[in-house]
């Protein structure tokens, strides 16, 4: 085979590494063979968030994005837990990540209602104040960066979202080899 | 009285550099000019001067009080050419600020004098009440000004540290304009008014210059980064590009999350199978997709990729030992190793499977 050198200090490698401790810490919780919907839909929550994570967390604090995708996630998770009180039943978890998430997400709703005004009534001097709106919803934390640093940030987040799509793929072509 | 006037005019010189380097250096152009229009009319010194201390000789008073010095001072302009060498008086006593100075050889019409008019005239709303005040009032106060030195003195020291303060702000603009406004007071002896109304316009379309290359390189970056951006010419299409490929990106990453939530409990069956001592006889084909994973470590450990696990998989396969959840992570990691080298992992895999059938 090919042998080639890996850089055991890359991007890839680490997040591979991370995402690979969440996943089986994932299916280490769950009850195997579980079909039903409701539960499939939990552990995709699941996955998902892990593979974020992971991603945020192999970049660390260095990016912007990273920093916000952190802080959503343990703002999340605290409001989980403040909500919840205990964590007990299954069903509590569910319902407070719901009401987690449309919280967020009409919070940032109101944001990006206020960032369009905004946008809308300055124009930029090139006349992309759509367009970088838009991108700044993508981008999380993109909200509160000027045109040049959140060009930065997209592009480096580009960048990581295809390695983890690279490495979630070939994870899940190896795991659905039968 | 040219010597009163030598005199004066040093006094002024002496206390001007109390302000700073750039009132210094105005004033020596100042002493420059003055020294040549000194030359020019001689004799006519004493006479104007005796004629001018004659005449405002009740207008001492309200000069000593008013902070409207500055005019009265200024007011002199239009007298200078009724008196030529009346001009000398706001300098030679060194009352008169610097925007009266200005203000006064604006009056000579002298260009040198319109530059150096320049930069502290436009900057300041004083200066134009100065112009006005010239046109407006008229001149009668000169004479006073030599017993004025006090009042003025400070309102000068004032206006000097404002005109500084006004100086380092501009500076703080942008350096490139102040260095063209340095390279201006190179050529001229003095500052130039056009250097400071270019000066703010290009601060203003440097930095925007600046910005704007900023952003073009940063979007050719992104453009290399998006397949099939190249061809697209404009920042807007380019950007709209951008943003459905971080979309993809973005739904290519949620579905592949739902294919791992869906296909994931096979991986735990396999996790068990392999927590149990593995021997030659498991490997059937019906564990083959449980198999497929550890078979694939031998291989990343014949090539050597990991040093650091090398010396655990030598242990783990001469020993057979149940592997812990430490093991299954590290395992895991060399399982990455090959998710990482592998290009097809699918085809890879099977190849290591069926190689290691045959070894074994």
């Amino acid at each position: 085979m090919d042998s080639q050198h890996l850089n055991p200090s890359s991007l890839k490698s680490r997040f591979t590494a991370r995402f690979l401790r969440a996943l089986i810490k994932i299916n280490a919780q769950k009850p195997i063979s579980s079909s039903s919907p409701r539960e499939i839909f939990q552990r995709y929550r699941r996955i998902k968030v892990a593979a974020d994570k992971s991603m945020a967390y192999s970049v660390r604090s260095r990016r912007t994005w990273s920093r916000a995708t952190l802080w959503k996630l343990r703002s999340r998770s605290r409001r989980r837990l403040a909500s919840s009180g205990r964590r007990s039943s299954i069903k509590t978890r569910t319902t407070t990540t719901t009401t987690t998430t449309t919280t967020s997400t009409n919070h940032r709703a109101a944001i990006v209602e206020k960032t369009s005004h905004e946008k809308e009534n300055k124009e930029d001097h090139v006349g992309l104040a759509v367009q970088a709106e838009e991108l700044r919803e993508l981008v999380p934390g993109g909200e509160s960066m000027d045109l040049c640093n959140l060009l930065d940030e997209t592009a480096h987040y580009i960048k990581c979202l295809t390695t983890q799509v690279q490495v979630m793929k070939k994870i899940a072509n190896l795991y659905s080899l039968e | 009285m040219e010597s009163n006037a030598g005199t004066t005019e040093t006094r002024s010189n002496v206390t001007v550099p109390d302000g700073g380097e750039v009132a210094a250096f105005e004033s020596l152009q100042f002493t420059d000019e003055i020294h040549r229009l000194i030359s020019a009319p001689g004799t006519d010194n004493a006479s104007s001067f005796t004629a001018l201390l004659e005449l405002p000789a009740t207008q001492v008073v309200d000069l000593l009080h008013s902070p409207e010095s500055v005019k009265l001072i200024v007011a002199s302009a239009p007298n200078v050419e009724d008196f030529k060498g009346s001009f000398h008086f706001p300098s030679n006593t060194g009352l008169i600020q610097k925007d009266a100075r200005f203000s006064v050889f604006s009056g000579e019409g002298n260009n040198k004098n319109e530059k150096s008019n320049s930069p502290e005239m436009t900057s300041k709303n004083s200066s134009a009440n100065l112009e006005k005040a010239v046109k407006s009032e008229p001149a009668e106060t000169v004479s006073s000004l030599p017993l004025v030195s006090d009042p003025t003195m400070e309102n000068r020291n004032i206006k000097r540290k404002d005109r500084e303060k006004k100086v380092k702000g501009s500076t703080k603009k942008s350096k490139t304009a102040t260095n063209e406004r340095l390279e201006d007071a190179e050529k001229l002896p003095y500052v130039h008014v056009r250097a400071r109304r270019g000066q703010a316009t290009d601060s203003h379309s440097l930095a925007e210059r600046a910005r704007r290359e900023k952003i073009n390189a940063r979007m050719k970056l992104l453009q290399e980064l998006v397949p099939g951006c190249n061809k697209i010419s404009g920042t807007a299409l380019v950007l709209d590009e951008i943003i459905n490929h971080v979309q993809s990106l973005q739904r290519q990453v949620e579905f592949l999350s739902m294919r791992l939530a869906t296909v994931n409990p096979r991986i735990d069956f396999n996790l068990d199978s392999l927590f149990t001592p593995e021997s030659g006889s498991t490997m059937d084909g019906g564990n083959f997709p449980s198999l497929v994973t550890p078979l694939i470590w031998p291989d990343v450990q014949v090539n050597g990729y990991r040093k650091q696990f090398q010396h655990q998989w030598h242990f783990d396969t001469l020993k057979q030992p149940i592997w812990g959840r430490e093991e299954v992570c590290n395992n895991y990691v060399t399982l990455e190793n090959s998710l990482l080298s592998c290009d097809s992992s699918a085809n890879s895999a099977t190849l290591h499977a069926n190689q290691l059938k045959m070894e074994l």
